[in-house]
């Protein structure tokens, strides 16, 4: 994906960086990342579609409408190959959109919408769910393993409370691992139901948080989960990932409720870790369960 | 002895009216009298682009005005237009120009006639010409239109006064 810096998108839209970071303001696009040192990077493929679009347009509004329809193509090309059961226009619908936007636009733009719009369509009990719900499934599987190896020393454990690979939650889980390897962070996803040698593997990845995503496993095993992490790791900041029927632990014990967006999520870890970082361990949030409750569960076992 | 400048070609259109830039958001007229060929966007606002239209059509001072396509859809709205209505032009554009103004003409005998000759100028087949309108939802207030033909590309231009 080719980007632009501020004045080289200036350039090709013959406007100031001024009125570039207007636009910015007033229409929301086009819109940027941030490179490392916070300096704004444009996809080439959002300004050239605005380029072309204020060529036929009587406003910039009109024109920034254009151009997002125009973005917008590769999910219409993605839910139709799905639809249609074509793997290979499905990638290729995946490569087109990569070569206008970072993966993390990609994931969050083309490929998560798709599969939305896949299963408000046909349900996702459905044949046609599970085809998408795979493919995207072993697209993202794929994105990881070309990630760069994790450089910055951090770990994140995932409990994961989703049902399969079917269950939607499961993709953005798959979603929000890629965009933490990808800041070269290391996570580890293991299911919450399995709870025997769990010390052994906290002991080896010692992360520095824990985040519980899904909502299709029962409390108690989500809590006794979460007690086997704290009895090995001790008190760690702990975060809630599509969780979206569990306020009360939210307000109980401290632990805080994620975005649903895969990569606001991952930023929020992120900052997360950082904070904890700056804090003494005693500071740090507890993980969302009670020392009582968890004792309570490990002696009913 | 005097110098000599060269005369700059009038720019009109192909009825031979003289026509004038305008920005699309501020209605300002651009700094350069030549073309806008370099760039479309307003060097005064930078929210708008430049658009032309007939001398006596065209927007003075800060008249609020908007832009509607051949299909009734709002395409632009100058900032003038968006304090008066209280909207924004990112919410308005694309939305049917008769979510915002009415015809208030008593002699009108239908909303249609509007519509009809907001098509009709906008597709070029018209002339400019005057309406009376009022905001949708408002009663009391009415405004005097001029509308017109204005573009590039064509579309119909709706001035309120």
């Amino acid at each position: 994906m080719r980007t632009l810096k501020t004045s080289e998108a200036a350039a090709l839209l013959n406007v100031s960086p001024n009125t570039l970071r207007a636009w910015e303001r007033r229409f929301g696009y086009p819109k940027p990342e941030r490179s490392a040192g916070q300096h704004r990077l444009y996809t080439h493929g959002e300004v050239a579609a605005l380029r072309d679009a204020l060529q036929q347009g009587l406003s910039i509004s009109s024109a920034v409408s254009r151009a997002r329809e125009a973005l917008s193509t590769d999910t219409h090309t993605l839910v139709g190959a799905l639809s249609g059961f074509e793997l290979d226009r499905a990638d290729g619908a995946m490569e087109s959109a990569l070569a206008l936007r970072s993966v993390e636009r990609a994931v969050e733009e083309v490929l998560l919408p798709s599969l939305d719009s896949l299963g408000d369509r046909f349900g996702i009990d459905s044949a046609p769910w599970a085809f998408a719900a795979r493919w995207a499934d072993g697209w993202l599987r794929r994105a990881q393993r070309l990630a760069p190896p994790p450089a910055r020393r951090l770990a994140i454990l995932v409990g994961d409370a989703t049902t399969s690979e079917l269950d939607p939650d499961a993709l953005a889980l798959r979603a929000f691992e890629l965009f933490c390897g990808r800041s070269g962070v290391r996570v580890m996803a293991l299911p919450v139901a399995g709870v025997s040698g769990l010390a052994d593997v906290v002991t080896s990845l010692s992360p520095d948080a824990v985040v519980i995503a899904g909502s299709h496993r029962s409390d108690d095993a989500i809590g006794l989960w979460a007690y086997r992490v704290r009895a090995t790791a001790g008190p760690l900041p702990t975060a809630l990932f599509r969780s979206s029927h569990r306020a009360s632990p939210v307000a109980t014990t401290g632990a805080r409720m994620l975005p649903p967006a895969p990569f606001s999520a991952h930023r929020q870890v992120l900052a997360l870790i950082d904070d904890s970082h700056g804090a003494s361990v005693g500071e740090a949030a507890p993980l969302p369960v009670r020392d009582d409750e968890g004792a309570r569960l490990e002696a009913q076992r | 002895m005097r110098r000599l400048h060269a005369l700059r070609p009038a720019q009109v259109d192909e009825r031979g009216q003289a026509l004038v830039s305008f920005c699309g958001h501020c209605g300002q007229r651009p700094r350069t009298l030549v073309a806008p060929a370099v760039s479309r966007v307003c060097g005064h606002c930078g929210l708008g682009l430049v658009l032309q239209a007939a001398v006596d059509l065209a927007p003075r001072h800060d008249e609020p005005f908007l832009v509607v396509d051949t299909s009734l859809s709002v395409c632009a709205v100058s900032a003038a237009a968006e304090a008066l209505f209280a909207i924004d032009e990112t919410d308005a554009v694309n939305k049917h120009i008769a979510d915002f103004l009415v015809p208030a003409d008593a002699n009108a005998p239908s909303a249609e006639n509007l519509l009809t000759l907001l098509v009709d100028v906008a597709s070029g087949s018209r002339e400019a010409c005057n309406a009376v309108v009022r905001p949708r939802q408002e009663f009391g207030v009415r405004f005097r239109a001029r509308i017109g033909p204005c573009g590039s590309p064509q579309a119909a231009l709706l001035v309120l006064s």
